[in-house]
């Protein structure tokens, strides 16, 4: 079962197509979930990802936007995609009938 | 602040492997974050990567069993060598006439008093340059987060748990030798001598040559396995033989056996103490000649 911010890197990795790497799948998560994604965070669980076999990353063209250097290019695997589908629809199953899910008034004081 | 901020994160980035230090860097420069912010990400990513070896058990093992007591032992055998040096520094620094230099007595002393004390500074300094090298090669990847806590250990030492050793060794050796012994001598009533001297010692003798060696220990991977555990034996057998003598010197004492209770039990074990660091020296310094002759097959050892 994956965490929810590997979902969230998965996620917007996959979003990102061909154009995934390190910046822009932290840019992606920072604007769905609208805070900060740590480097740290963002880089040690792409390691922890693609150990898993979840994703396969690789060195990409230096930019000159980059000031010379390069990216990490990452693409989201065939097992990396059913990880999130089963996840997803773990959440979907566990939200049914929660009122933040059904947008009905909720039970909470 | 913005420059300072960008030149402690060229400086905290080289902790971090040179592919994943260049992706960093284009991150920080495609998303023109300011130097704080940067600053604080590579900090983050660096603390990570230096913490994730730590969920494995191998870098606690070698913490407890190898940085934690070699660090003490190496604290204890300075602490030892500052005390007998102190009396000598003593002696010729707080007693100083230039008008001695004109005896030849002088000299003679001198020269006794050199052959004494310089075996055991360059046994101290070999076996803390291997010892280094032993962390270094042993824990290469957590070698910063070791080599900080090396430090602190060392400087426990020398500030708590020798001073107290020392004095609990003088307390016993009072009781059981010599009873009539009592008051502090003159060279140990001074604080020059009695807390920064054994500090300075430690730094300059045990400190700096131990960060040496896990210098070039975390870069040993070039020279052979055999090699590089010929030198861990070395490095661990000495420390071994230093603790065994300790223990040889309480029984003594305890056992109030007074052929065994000789000063020579708290020295340290200094033919193998050299050994380590003269082989690493031969050694390299035969891999530099074969590779100077462009011979590829001697490029390891």
């Amino acid at each position: 079962m994956l965490g929810e911010f590997e979902y969230l890197l998965l996620t917007a990795a996959a979003q990102l197509g061909e154009d995934a790497y390190g910046a822009a799948i932290r840019q992606e998560i920072e604007d769905a979930t609208r805070g900060r994604c740590s480097i740290g965070a963002l880089y040690t669980t792409l390691d922890r990802l693609e150990t898993k076999g979840l994703v396969r990353t690789w060195m990409g063209d230096p930019t000159p936007q980059r000031g010379g250097r390069p990216k990490r290019m990452v693409r989201v695997t065939a097992k990396g995609v059913r990880a999130a589908r089963d996840f997803h629809a773990a959440v979907m199953r566990a939200s049914r009938g929660v009122s933040w899910a059904s947008n009905r008034v909720g039970t909470q004081p | 602040m913005n420059r300072i901020c960008w030149k402690l994160v060229d400086i905290v980035s080289r902790a971090l492997e040179p592919g994943e230090r260049d992706i960093v860097r284009g991150d920080f420069a495609e998303s023109q974050q300011t130097g704080p912010q940067a600053l604080r990400d590579v900090l983050g990513l660096v603390a990570r990567r230096q913490m994730a070896p730590w969920h494995n058990w191998r870098p606690w093992l070698i913490l407890a069993g190898l940085v934690v007591p070699l660090g003490l032992l190496l604290s204890l055998l300075s602490n030892h060598v500052a005390s007998m040096n102190s009396v000598y520094s003593w002696m010729y620094f707080n007693n100083w006439d230039w008008s001695l230099l004109q005896h030849r007595a002088f000299w003679i002393v001198l020269a006794q008093t050199i052959v004494l004390v310089f075996p055991d500074i360059l046994a101290l300094i070999c076996l803390s340059w291997a010892i280094g090298f032993t962390l270094g090669d042993l824990s290469r990847r957590t070698i910063p987060v070791n080599g900080v806590l090396f430090c602190l250990v060392l400087l426990f030492g020398a500030l708590v748990a020798a001073p107290q050793y020392m004095r609990l060794q003088v307390h016993f050796m009072t009781l059981g030798f010599h009873p009539r012994n009592t008051g502090p001598d003159p060279v140990s009533s001074l604080t020059l001598y009695r807390v920064l001297f054994p500090v300075l010692v430690q730094i300059i003798l045990v400190l700096l040559p131990s960060l040496l060696g896990m210098y070039k220990g975390a870069r040993s991977h070039r020279l052979s396995l055999p090699l590089r555990m010929i030198l861990w034996v070395l490095a661990l057998g000495s420390m071994a033989v230093l603790a065994a003598m300790q223990g040889i010197w309480w029984v003594a004492l305890v056992t109030q056996s007074r052929p065994w209770f000789h000063p020579i039990w708290q020295k340290p074990p200094w033919l193998l103490a050299i050994a380590g660091p003269v082989m690493y020296w031969l050694a390299t310094a035969a891999r530099k000649r074969h590779s100077g002759a462009g011979n590829p097959a001697c490029s390891r050892l």
